[in-house]
């Protein structure tokens, strides 16, 4: 893979991709076009798809072969569509093959077009231009069109709005009104589609009833003023004026000269003669029951209702939000569909937000960005210009971090499965940047261990949305070194109602200085700093450990101290003490097995803890020997006790006080000699029966 | 020897190539990748080692080089040798001759890219 033509970023010339396994085709077709264009190479299908997942919005164009290796042109086809990457980059097949069946096949994948061979430099030029300004126009023309649909969609609502305020302007109502019922309906509508399947309405259908609702009371055109207005009690006959208003909205709609059919039109008219009419049959004009009243208009009436109850009217003051619902819940305003009410129910709180909390402008301008958005969705518009620059702009971004932080940072996609590496840390890893297949890979079998890798996709793979992370600790093999390494992942997830795995960002971090030196840590502690000997503590740990282990091992265990440390210091200077402590040291570990232990208890005394076979006394015989060689003329003495373990179930500490008991006595009968506890007079010897 | 010459003795249309590439300097460019070009290498050592898919590919794509280039004979007998691969798993006795062809076909047109000045 290679990118032709300076640099990476912020190049006026259109990007195109050359996808071709020879090397020779790729480059008379990279001459044929650098003038005109940036070119980028990929040598197999799988390389092709490496390159759009990282450079997707930049490409303007592919030129595609069919027959390669790896992955091949109808395989690249195909993943494109899985992408989505088909719809705004257009593929120009380049093959050999000229058979209709392949060419067919490449046509029903989405590509727009197919050079044979051989290449002719006119034929080429001609055809990638064309299809270039082709996909640059349609996305032009999407985003003309999009400004068109705004601005259409705009000035619709705005004359239904200004109709409106007319009536409500005689009517004395607060110029919120039709907003609060258009948002109100909108809300419990939706609501009410995720709690049952009752009433199958499409989003057209929805933004419809809510732009229609806005006309709910247009019939009040024809009330007289004086009525409409009236502070008090209506008389009778005068309700009975009031009441025509909701027949005489509908009369007035379908008196329309033209366009009578239209969904908005049937729906105000629905909406105008039966939002009075009440779920128990109670309303009017018509004394409709349950759902005979269209639903449009049953939403619209609860709508009202609430509005007229949280608004000062000319007859009344307003309620707050929480009476309202209260009231209305209460049956005290008229009967609703139970379904509706448990809608207003569930989404009460939101309401208030949405109703007294956000501003009526911006909540306008941005359900109408809504539609419009909706509205182009299905029709499949492009990202614009100013997108792919700010994409491009977090990418500049992220390299730059990576760069700096001089730590191992790699995405993961999960198909086709792939690992890409920061340049830095590709470098110090000594892999490439890109790792397909990671599993099989140097990635996935030498840095990691295979075992190791696995766990950590199967951890990835356990993840959630809610709960992404992944921290896990691993023996890393980098460059030839182990280092021990913390793994953060953070897994990705598309932002469909079922998020599904996309793959998955992470970082290394190397921990092995650490874990170095916690491991250093614990070696000094258990150590003693002038004979680096173990110390007291850490000999009890590990004996006790292989006593507990023994089965049937025979250990002994042997505890001396120096019969003349004292002479030693006082005659030739502590310094020479120093020298006899360490020595002693020294003879125990040459004399002794890796396994044994040796200790200095503190002071002049020290432990041996050894296994032995059959007689223990040859080997005793021997370190004590060794132990008690003159040094440079000075006689080394000890006195030594020894315990032996063998058919011996008490702890540590009892072979301990044993081993010291037989020392007192050999010091008590005059020092330099060793003795075995079981042999002291007056110890029985049970054990050896 | 010329590009038009080298065409003539590696039995190649010149013409052909002159009125897609356009220029004598970039055909030239061209024919000096074909000695460099590592599907004739691909082929031998694919149907060596049994490996008819692959060898199929190397085929193919040397012949989509000697297409590009109007490398006329060249490309009739790799075309041949394509054909015959195309779909197999095999190996076959009748891919012999065909690969005689296509190897001196092969060397001839290289011999003579190397005499190009």
């Amino acid at each position: 893979m290679k990118i032709h033509g300076g640099a990476k970023y912020a190049n006026d010339k259109k990007k195109i991709l050359i996808v071709d396994d020879s090397e020779l085709n790729r480059s008379l077709l990279s001459d044929m076009l650098a003038g005109e264009f940036d070119i980028m190479e990929a040598e197999n299908g799988m390389d092709a798809v490496v390159m759009l997942q990282e450079h997707e919005l930049e490409i303007s164009l592919m030129l595609l072969d069919i027959v390669m290796p790896q992955m091949d042109g109808f395989e690249v086809l195909a993943m494109m569509n899985k992408k989505g990457w088909i719809k705004n980059i257009p593929v120009i097949m380049i093959s050999a093959e000229t058979s209709s069946s392949y060419i067919d096949r490449a046509y029903d994948l989405g590509a727009v077009d197919y050079i044979s061979r051989p290449f002719d430099e006119r034929t080429v030029k001609h055809r990638v231009t064309s299809n270039y300004m082709l996909s640059v126009k349609q996305r032009e023309m999407a985003e003309m069109l999009s400004t068109q649909v705004y601005e259409h969609e705009r000035d619709n609502r705005l004359m239904v709005e200004i109709l409106s305020h007319i009536v409500e302007f005689r009517n004395g109502e607060s110029g919120l009104h039709i907003l609060h019922v258009s948002t109100f309906t909108e809300m419990i509508l939706k609501h009410l589609l995720t709690i049952t399947d009752k009433y199958p309405l499409t989003p057209a259908e929805i933004k419809t009833i809510c732009n229609a609702s806005a006309l709910h009371d247009i019939g009040k055109m024809s009330v007289p003023e004086a009525i409409l207005n009236k502070p008090g009690r209506l008389t009778r006959e005068e309700f009975e004026i009031m009441k025509n208003h909701a027949a005489d909205g509908e009369k007035l709609l379908k008196d329309l000269p033209y366009r009578r059919n239209e969904m908005l039109i049937k729906i105000s008219c629905e909406i105008c003669r039966w939002h009075h009419e009440r779920y128990d049959g109670s309303g009017y004009p018509d004394g409709l029951k349950g759902d005979d009243i269209p639903i449009s208009a049953q939403v619209v009436a609860l709508a009202d209702v609430y509005d007229a109850l949280t608004s000062k009217r000319v007859y009344k003051d307003s309620f707050t939000h929480e009476k309202a619902v209260q009231m209305i819940q209460n049956g005290e305003c008229g009967a609703f569909n139970p379904l509706l009410l448990k809608c207003l129910d569930d989404i009460k709180d939101k309401l208030e937000k949405e109703l007294h909390e956000v501003s009526p402008e911006h909540k306008m301008e941005q359900s109408l960005q809504v539609n419009v958005e909706q509205m182009l969705k299905s029709s499949g518009s492009d990202l614009s210009d100013r997108t792919i620059r700010l994409l491009e702009h977090e990418r500049m971004k992220y390299r730059f971090y990576a760069q700096l932080s001089h730590e191992v940072l790699f995405e993961y996609f999960s198909s086709p499965e792939m690992i890409k590496l920061s340049e830095w840390s590709a470098e110090y890893l000594g892999l490439p940047e890109k790792i397909i297949n990671p599993r099989e890979s140097d990635f996935g079998t030498r840095v990691f261990s295979k075992v190791d890798f696995n766990r950590l996709m199967t951890r990835m793979a356990e993840t959630t949305p809610e709960n992404p992370i992944v921290e896990e600790k691993y023996l890393l093999n980098i460059r030839g070194q182990n280092k021990w390494n913390k793994v953060i992942v953070q897994t990705l997830w598309s932002d469909d109602e079922n998020p599904k795995f996309d793959g998955a960002l992470g970082k290394l971090v190397d921990v092995n200085n650490e874990t170095e030196e916690m491991q250093q840590l614990e070696q000094l502690a258990d150590h003693d700093a002038l004979t680096g000997l173990l110390n007291h503590q850490a000999a009890k740990r590990k004996i006790s450990k292989l006593l507990s282990d023994a089965g049937d091992k025979k250990y002994a265990l042997l505890f001396f101290d120096l019969d003349n440390l004292k002479v030693a210091n006082d005659v030739h200077g502590h310094l020479f003490g120093d020298t006899l402590l360490k020595t002693i040291a020294d003879r125990m570990k040459n004399n002794t097995r890796a396994s044994d232990v040796c200790a200095r208890m503190g002071g002049d005394e020290y432990i041996i803890f050894m296994q032995y076979n059959g007689d223990p006394e040859p080997q005793v015989k021997r370190i004590f020997n060794c132990l008690t060689k003159p040094l440079d003329g000075f006689d080394v003495s000890i006195s030594m006790g020894i315990a032996l373990a063998e058919h011996f179930c008490g702890d540590y500490d009892a072979l301990f006080h044993m081993a010291d008991q037989a020392a007192y006595a050999v010091k008590y009968s005059g020092k330099n000699s060793y003795k075995y506890y079981n042999q002291l007079v007056g110890v029985s010897d049970k054990t050896e029966a | 020897m010329d590009v038009k010459q080298c065409y003539e003795k590696m039995g190649g249309d010149y013409d052909d190539v002159m009125s897609r590439l356009r220029t004598d300097e970039r055909i030239k460019k061209f024919l000096l990748k074909v000695a460099e070009d590592k599907s004739f290498d691909n082929l031998c050592e694919n149907l060596k080692t049994r490996n008819i898919e692959e060898a199929f590919r190397a085929a193919h794509t040397l012949k989509g080089v000697g297409l590009n280039l109007s490398l006329t004979r060249l490309h009739k007998s790799a075309s041949a040798m394509t054909e015959a691969l195309r779909g197999k798993t095999e190996y076959s006795a009748d891919f012999e001759p065909l690969f005689d062809k296509v190897k001196e076909d092969y060397e001839l047109t290289v011999s003579c890219i190397r005499e190009v000045e």
